[in-house]
């Protein structure tokens, strides 16, 4: 198949920061993504995981309820929202880690297009590689795979992590940073 | 091994091998006389030191029946495993000052976890064994009050996974040990058929809906015989179709046919439900924390005062709130995630739910059966193992009494093979 327009990549993935934008005035980690639906965004996320108290809210985990959610609201069959994902495009400011990346993988996701790398969780090659899928499917048993690029528009998704770490993260439970206050744009 | 005994084992950040199977490594080596032993050690040291070899002792001391003094053989190189004629031209050089002999000889390649280890390797050439020094309860062994506790959270999750559902599915408790109390006990909500009528998720219900007796329920209340019931029903079934457990089929999702009425979603495995739970409760019990900490957040003689805000004081929390049960019990404490808590699971979490269990600081893992398909702690995936992480649990397999527990990892391969 084609791969993605430069140009269209850039678009995307200038959805994907807003996202991660949004999160950041939040007081969140700053990661957001976008799901598309051929060259359609049909859901958006950002990370929660400090609101929620739950730290599995990833941006990924937001975007992809959202569509679980829509769809079976239209009353589509697991098999038929299946469908729907195996056509869906990813576009995420970092890396999918190793939690998001293997449901991206249950899920049956067509590609993964990401930002940064993320060399301390990251499940799309710098810890694990699951976009792979796994190996054991010999007798059919699932372990898809999945297309996935880094590197799109990688220098601002770190700037972003640069400006929530020099704001320190208040819900850590030790600060490594003091918290400073910062002027929201 | 007793029949009726529940035995908690440690599941190692490093795959393990049998005691007498452990991977070896060729190294030279050669007798030396006493009297060269400290020169010779000291310049070997500099030209052939054994970096990745830091368990392996240098030199073996062997007292000889006929001899008096002890014979001394020294390691002087690693030996390349395809070539057995070629010795670097550095040890080349020692071997006639010092009157050397080499030979080959074998080592264990890897530092031993257990005492039974080390004393197998000794047999080969000498090592030093360093006990595990993690700072986690458990590791060294469980007091008979602990085992009888963890024996118990898992009853309540092989009661949950197998009672009230039409199948078998995964279930999660999750506990705080401090007090012995189940903070969420949840089930898979992947297939349609796999909840049972009353079961909500935390997200159709809120956490005052469901009533605080679920989350906060004591172990007291769990009986034997129920859980002796479901404990039966889950060894029969293990001969049938597990294809409903999410975490072992975690790419079957879309084969079920749906049902309009009931909740489901591809990703809600035990784990991830367990988690929305405990953070649900969290938000519940506390839910002013958050706020408090953005009104301060914008008074500017605190920013550079983060120690005081850090604190996650529930006293402010607590005074709207005083017909919670934050209030009543003292020994409520707001948490940070789930630090310090443990996890029950009936199957080895797959990598996504293992890695949801790093990211909400999961203290220790406990499981009855391993998941050879798509499991995260040791099956598949290694997740207590990977020193990248910035978490890391402690993982124990709970080993049921009456199961055979080799036949069962193959039995449990054919069966999720042919789903």
């Amino acid at each position: 198949m084609a791969l993605v327009k430069e140009e269209d990549s850039h678009k995307y993935m200038g959805f994907a920061l807003q996202q991660a934008k949004l999160a950041l005035e939040a007081l969140e980690v700053p990661v957001g993504c976008v799901i598309l639906e051929e060259g359609n965004v049909i859901a958006s996320g950002r990370n929660r995981t400090n609101v929620t108290r739950n730290a599995t809210r990833h941006a990924e985990m937001e975007a992809i309820d959202e569509l679980v959610e829509q769809w079976r609201k239209d009353r589509l069959s697991p098999s038929q929202i299946a469908e729907k994902f195996s056509k869906c495009v990813l576009y995420v400011t970092c890396e999918p880690c190793i939690m998001c990346a293997s449901a991206l993988s249950f899920l049956g996701i067509k590609e993964v297009y990401y930002g940064c790398g993320n060399d301390k969780f990251g499940g799309c090659g710098s810890i694990l590689s699951l976009h792979f899928g796994s190996s054991q499917t010999e007798q059919g048993q699932g372990g898809k795979g999945y297309k996935c690029r880094g590197g799109i528009m990688a220098e601002e998704a770190v700037s972003l992590f640069k400006c929530f770490y020099e704001q320190g993260n208040p819900n850590a439970p030790k600060p490594h940073r003091p918290v400073v206050q910062r002027e929201r744009s | 091994m007793d029949s009726d005994a529940w035995e908690i084992i440690h599941i190692p950040d490093k795959p393990t091998f049998s005691p007498e199977h452990q991977p070896t490594l060729k190294v030279y080596a050669s007798v030396i006389k006493p009297n060269f032993a400290n020169t010779i050690v000291r310049h070997l040291c500099k030209i052939a030191s054994l970096e990745d070899l830091r368990h392996v002792k240098r030199v073996r001391k062997k007292i000889l029946p006929d001899h008096g003094e002890p014979q001394l053989t020294v390691i002087l190189c690693l030996a390349p495993e395809d070539n057995d004629d070629d010795m670097p031209p550095d040890i080349q050089k020692l071997v006639d000052p010092y009157e050397l002999s080499p030979f080959i000889t074998e080592v264990c390649k890897y530092a031993a976890v257990s005492k039974e280890e080390w004393e197998e390797q000794c047999k080969l050439w000498p090592t030093s064994f360093h006990p595990p020094t993690y700072n986690i309860d458990g590791i060294g062994g469980f007091s008979e009050e602990d085992t009888q506790s963890i024996c118990k959270f898992m009853r309540v999750a092989i009661d949950l996974a197998v009672c009230g559902h039409k199948t078998i599915v995964n279930a999660a408790v999750i506990v705080d040990p401090s007090v012995k109390r189940i903070i969420a006990s949840e089930t898979d909500q992947v297939y349609p058929s796999s909840a049972s009528g009353d079961m909500t998720s935390a997200e159709t219900k809120s956490f005052k809906e469901r009533g605080e007796s679920d989350h906060c329920q004591s172990i007291d209340t769990v009986t034997d015989a129920s859980s002796e019931m479901c404990l039966n029903g889950i060894l029969e079934n293990l001969n049938s179709s597990l294809s409903t457990v999410a975490c072992l089929n975690p790419w079957q999702w879309s084969l079920q046919s749906h049902d309009d009425e009931s909740k489901w979603h591809p990703l809600k495995h035990a784990s991830m439900v367990a988690i929305e739970s405990s953070s649900a409760r969290d938000r519940y019990l506390f839910p002013n924390s958050t706020d408090s900490f953005i009104n301060n957040h914008s008074q500017p003689s605190d920013a550079d005062c983060p120690a005081k805000k850090q604190k996650t004081n529930s006293h402010c929390a607590d005074v709207h709130n005083d017909n919670k049960e934050a209030l009543r019990d003292p020994l409520i404490e707001k948490p940070y995630l789930c630090t310090g808590y443990d996890i029950f699971l009936v199957w080895e979490p797959c990598t996504m739910c293992a890695m949801a269990l790093v990211h909400q600081r999961i203290k220790r893992i406990f499981y009855a059966f391993p998941n050879p398909t798509a499991g995260g702690l040791g099956s598949v995936h290694r997740l207590q193992g990977e020193k990248s992480l910035n978490h890391h649990y402690a993982v124990f397999r709970i080993l049921l009494p009456g199961v055979a527990h080799n036949a069962l990892h193959q039995d449990l391969k054919c069966v999720t093979a042919e789903s």
